[in-house]
């Protein structure tokens, strides 16, 4: 996993913060320090690069779902009754 | 309005966790009925696609799906006056869809709680940093999936870890979102989230190696 060469930041802990970092939410200081590692450290960057290729696939994924016909109206007339029925 | 129509707005405030003291607000308003009604369905259609998507990787049943969308769209009608506007309506229908869900569909489908033991221990971290040596060749192997497999393999996911996922993965909230919307620490989402990915990779890259599409990338 390690390229051997020794980092700022443990190859262990840019593997902890990986899934926070690629959803934007790691801090910007440690963001930085992912950063850093992952230019002096192919084996931690390749893993990144899989990592995001994997999110970006499941991501696609949501515009298989296709809504039922009609759930729109369906939905929408009983809210008009409901508010008729008063 | 008559004293029932109350008596369920009010309970549906405190269903989905509102104050039902701000049913003032919305009486205090000029807007009738039909204009409300008319605001919601602009302000909701465009995210009914999500909901259904939402209910179905809930229910995993395309029939339950359209029952819950439909009856927590009523809930959030009923709610919609405490609702401000500006703030993430997205997330607030989330919110009701899931505790809908919560309340009457696990129920009714006799689906035994999560007994996911949800905070994750050093032993379990190491082994998530250790496990994720996915060589990006993999990953593009796994990535060639079709959608249809990829979603059946999150149906897998155990409830807890596939709304995890599905929430920020798929309708992309952030952590805070989905913690509000399933009503845990941030921490427990960050967890649930966590396992829930390595479980789904793990089962990603079976798939791929039994349509032969990993045994290809390591032979080559």
């Amino acid at each position: 996993m390690s390229c051997g060469n020794p980092h700022a930041v443990a190859c262990v802990q840019i593997h902890l913060w990986m899934w926070i970092y690629l959803d934007n939410e790691l801090e910007p200081e440690s963001s930085h320090q992912v950063v850093h590692h992952l230019e002096e450290c192919p084996p931690c960057a390749e893993v990144f690069t899989a990592e995001r290729i994997i999110q970006t696939r499941i991501r696609q994924c949501r515009e298989t779902v296709q809504t039922p016909e009609g759930l729109h109206t369906r939905i929408f007339t009983q809210i008009q009754q409901t508010i008729s029925g008063e | 309005m008559a004293a029932r129509v109350w008596a369920y707005v009010i309970a549906t405030m405190n269903f989905v966790g509102l104050d039902p003291s701000a049913v003032g607000s919305c009486v205090m308003s000029t807007e009738t009925k039909e204009d409300t009604a008319a605001r919601f369905e602009r302000d909701v259609t465009p995210f009914l696609h999500s909901l259904y998507g939402g209910a179905l990787r809930m229910t995993r049943n395309p029939a339950d799906a359209e029952d819950l969308v439909q009856e927590a769209t009523l809930k959030a009608f009923a709610a919609f006056g405490s609702f401000t506007e500006g703030t993430n309506l997205k997330a607030w229908l989330f919110r009701i869809l899931t505790n809908t869900y919560i309340n009457q569909y696990r129920k009714k489908q006799r689906v035994p709680l999560q007994t996911s033991a949800d905070e994750l221990t050093d032993g379990q971290l190491n082994e998530v940093g250790e496990s994720l040596g996915m060589r990006s060749a993999e990953a593009e192997a796994m990535a060639k999936l079709a959608d249809g497999e990829i979603i059946d393999a999150l149906a897998v996911l155990p409830e807890d870890f596939r709304m995890a996922v599905y929430l920020v993965d798929i309708e992309g909230f952030s952590y805070k979102e989905a913690a509000e919307i399933m009503d845990t620490p941030v921490g427990t989402v960050m967890s649930r989230l966590s396992r829930g990915r390595k479980q789904l990779r793990e089962l990603l890259r079976e798939y791929a190696t039994e349509r032969g599409f990993i045994s290809q990338v390591v032979t080559s």
